[in-house]
């Protein structure tokens, strides 16, 4: 029947104008006829209501997460795909706007986590412990100076039994200088391919790098020991923000959401069954959303038209669906050389930020979305990750709170929440590689990095 | 490689012992050296691999070995919680040997790049007694006359005899992860001409394990084919994501021209199964899941046998 096929035809969200609007007398509630409702195929702004609340029902009752992100992503119309890697100037403030992120400079301070993380912090420990069991003090334990770290390990480990384990600085640097040598000094390789010079040293050498760390830290974090590591994963997210009228087509003159899509291609992440602490609380309020009155296109931004993914690393079904830290590594032809030989040295910075808040987005809103919430069922707690954006040598910490996911026009009006990254400036680990040594070597970045994998819930 | 393993014996002078030696056996068998939910954690690592890692229904054999291969090193590399010195271990991938002995009269060479180094500080002390090592005098090693014994083998002009980890080929002088540990090859390939078969797999799996065992033994001990004091221990393990191969190698030797005396050593143990079978999609017959998504068959035994060659040589 030529009304029961146009019906279908009309179920999916084809929006017809008409110039009648319905109106909804209200009857009492045990009358003989139906309720009386706007037309649901007809061409008006209440059947384009009421087609939008029956496709939100269907999300909402759908059977399971894996049926729930397919009637998500199920329209495929043509939509922006943000890079985070992006060469584009002041990238980071229109990706702050697109996922209505406040950017904090620095990373939040922590409540000392058992204050013997820092070895300048196990200092005063150390020497309050000290005075409690009588007899042998090991001199070399308690002599620190507090605030340095005692090169080569020369604290001993028998401390009294009260005091929580401390970090070996020396051990650890010896760990991280070993894979740098052997990746860039001793393991003879061929000549690195054209271009791909971040394959050749950098990538491996991140790769040993954490995975020595992640299991030299996992005693100390039984996180890690229940942690998944995955080389080269694929992380992708859909999502609307804001409206647009479209310019051309068939479809001409319909206002529509803009849609973004990220595929994101972190170099390493850690992926965990539990989820992170909140860092603040959700509905906290530091600092403004940019408002860029700009198209995206202007950007530039460029619009494609394929299958919506939604996807952290790994399917629904992993037990490890909460993510940890992810570790970027940026390309060749975004190099620091780069932006200094085209005179755009604060690009840099913009760079690994725009890099650092894409992906950390990305992330936390796939995880969200792997537990159930979506734009109209915002997240009743807030999804935490980590990511360092390195290129080798500089290496740049964030820290991401995804508070909201309600981005679209409808749900963003009456939304105060905002998403917060925490971010620093890129620093370099080391000076130089030469002669097989490390020359140069910049503690502050390898502890922060510990810091990162040590960081768990409060509970383990 | 023809005959396979055969083949690969008679061109290393090497006499071959079915099963894993008695030292790595202790290992697999010793309680104290499991993780803590271990057989959880290896077949979520299997199911990681298998099932979920990817957008698609079902990850490709390229994709989802060395994905497997990875997951089980983060297990075991787990185990450093227990054995510190188990840190002192570095992993080089895209690792190039190259090796040359003469057998009688035949000029061999072992060169490329041959997967995955596994280097250690400390070198696996020696595997076999010094009874066995004598007891190998006897052993007559197996020809198939009237194949030769190079079939196969592709003959080059070697212009300079490379014999190196240390020299110019591989790893520098001064590199303090000297001492070649495990050597993974993982047969990824999608098409299963363009893998190796078992037979052939283990033939190369001795055929490079001797090659880094030659070479480290040029290094500590000269160009002069002798007998070794101490002998090298070199391990190997091979896989094509369901398969596994285990081989301990043991050089006794590099008096390689003739073919009496004392020879090398090899225990092999071959064709261990990890999981019988992973279903993707759930098997449905006249609209009735048969057969549940997930792993079937899961073998415990070759995990621990994986990871005793990991520990061996720290425990």
């Amino acid at each position: 029947m030529a009304a029961s096929r146009g019906r279908r035809l009309l179920w999916h969200g084809r929006r017809w104008f008409s110039q009648t609007e319905s109106a909804v007398p209200p009857r009492p509630p045990d009358s003989l006829y139906p309720p009386i409702v706007a037309s649901a195929t007809a061409k008006s702004k209440a059947a384009k209501r009421r087609r939008l609340e029956h496709f939100n029902q269907r999300v909402h009752a759908a059977a399971s997460i894996e049926e729930k992100l397919r009637l998500y992503g199920q329209l495929q119309r043509p939509k922006y795909m943000l890079y985070p890697q992006t060469f584009a100037l002041n990238a980071d403030r229109w990706y702050r706007s697109f996922t209505k992120t406040v950017f904090v400079p620095g990373l939040p301070p922590r409540a000392a986590l058992a204050a013997a993380k820092a070895p300048g912090a196990v200092a005063p420990e150390a020497a309050k412990t000290s005075e409690g069991p009588a007899g042998v003090a090991p001199e070399a334990a308690k002599a620190p100076e507090p605030g340095t770290a005692a090169p080569g390990a020369a604290k001993s480990p028998e401390l009294a039994a009260g005091a929580a384990p401390y970090l070996d600085m020396g051990e650890l640097r010896s760990l991280a200088c070993d894979a740098l040598l052997q990746e860039s000094f001793y393991q003879n390789k061929k000549r690195p391919f054209l271009y791909r010079d971040q394959d050749h040293t950098p990538g491996p050498f991140l790769t040993q790098l954490v995975s020595t760390l992640a299991a030299f830290l996992c005693g100390r974090n039984p996180l890690l020991a229940a942690s998944s590591l995955d080389l080269k994963p694929e992380v992708n997210y859909y999502w609307h923000h804001g409206e647009e009228v479209v310019v051309h087509g068939h479809r001409k003159g319909r206002v529509d959401p803009v849609r973004f899509q990220i595929d994101d291609n972190p170099h390493l992440q850690i992926r965990v069954p539990k989820q992170l602490p909140e860092i603040v609380p959700l509905e906290s309020d530091l600092g403004d959303v940019p408002v860029i009155d700009h198209k995206p296109s202007k950007l530039p931004l460029f619009k494609k038209q394929y299958e919506n993914k939604v996807f952290i690393g790994s399917k629904v079904a992993d037990p490890c669906c909460y993510g940890h830290t992810q570790f970027h590594l940026i390309p060749d032809k975004l190099k620091r050389e780069r932006f200094v030989r085209m005179n755009l040295e604060d690009q840099i910075e913009v760079l690994y930020r725009a890099n650092g808040i894409a992906s950390l987005f990305a992330w936390t809103a796939a995880q969200a979305m792997y537990q159930g919430f979506w734009n109209e069922a915002d997240v009743t707690r807030p999804f935490v990750s980590q990511a360092v954006v390195t290129d080798g040598k500089y290496f740049a910490f964030f820290c991401y709170q995804l508070n909201t996911l309600a981005l679209t026009v409808e749900t963003i009006q009456n939304n105060p929440r905002k998403n917060i990254c925490w971010g620093t400036d890129s620093k370099p680990l080391y000076d130089v590689v030469e002669d097989g040594s490390v020359k140069g070597f910049n503690d502050e970045v390898l502890l922060q990095l510990v810091r990162f994998l040590l960081n768990r819930p409060k509970d383990l | 490689v023809f005959q396979g393993v055969r083949q690969a014996q008679w061109l290393t002078k090497t006499k071959l012992v079915e099963g894993l030696p008695p030292s790595v056996l202790s290992i697999v068998d010793n309680p104290a050296h499991q993780l803590e939910d271990q057989e959880e954690g290896v077949k979520r690592a299997i199911s990681h691999a298998r099932l979920w890692d990817t957008t698609e229904v079902a990850p490709r054999r390229e994709h989802y070995c060395p994905v497997l291969f990875e997951d089980l090193m983060h297990l075991c590399r787990l185990m450093s919680v227990k054995y510190p010195s188990l840190a002192k271990r570095m992993l080089a991938r895209n690792y190039k040997i190259s090796a040359t002995w003469e057998r009688e009269s035949i000029l061999l060479q072992v060169r490329g790049l041959n997967g995955i180094l596994m280097n250690s500080m400390a070198p696996i002390p020696p595997v076999a007694s010094k009874e066995e090592i004598l007891a190998t005098e006897e052993h007559v090693l197996e020809t198939f006359h009237p194949i030769s014994p190079t079939i196969d083998l592709q003959e080059v002009n070697v212009y300079k005899e490379l014999n190196d980890t240390g020299k110019s080929s591989s790893f520098r002088d001064g590199y303090p992860y000297s001492h070649p540990h495990t050597l993974f090859f993982l047969e990824s390939a999608n098409i299963r001409p363009n893998r190796f078969r078992p037979e052939q797999l283990r033939a190369k799996m001795l055929m490079f394990a001797f090659g880094n065992a030659l070479a480290k033994a040029k290094v500590l001990y000269g160009n002069d084919p002798k007998v070794l004091e101490q002998p090298i221990v070199v391990q190997s393990v091979g896989t094509d994501g369901q398969l596994f191969q285990f081989m301990v190698f043991q050089l006794n030797t590099t008096d390689l021209v003739s073919s009496d005396g004392i020879k090398n050593l090899v225990w092999i143990d071959s064709d261990q199964n990890l999981y019988e079978k992973a279903q993707c999609i759930p098997e449905v017959k006249k609209r009735v899941v048969t057969k549940p998504a997930g792993i079937y068959g899961f073998q415990p035994d070759t995990f621990k046998k994986f990871l005793a060659l990991y520990l061996h040589g720290t425990v």
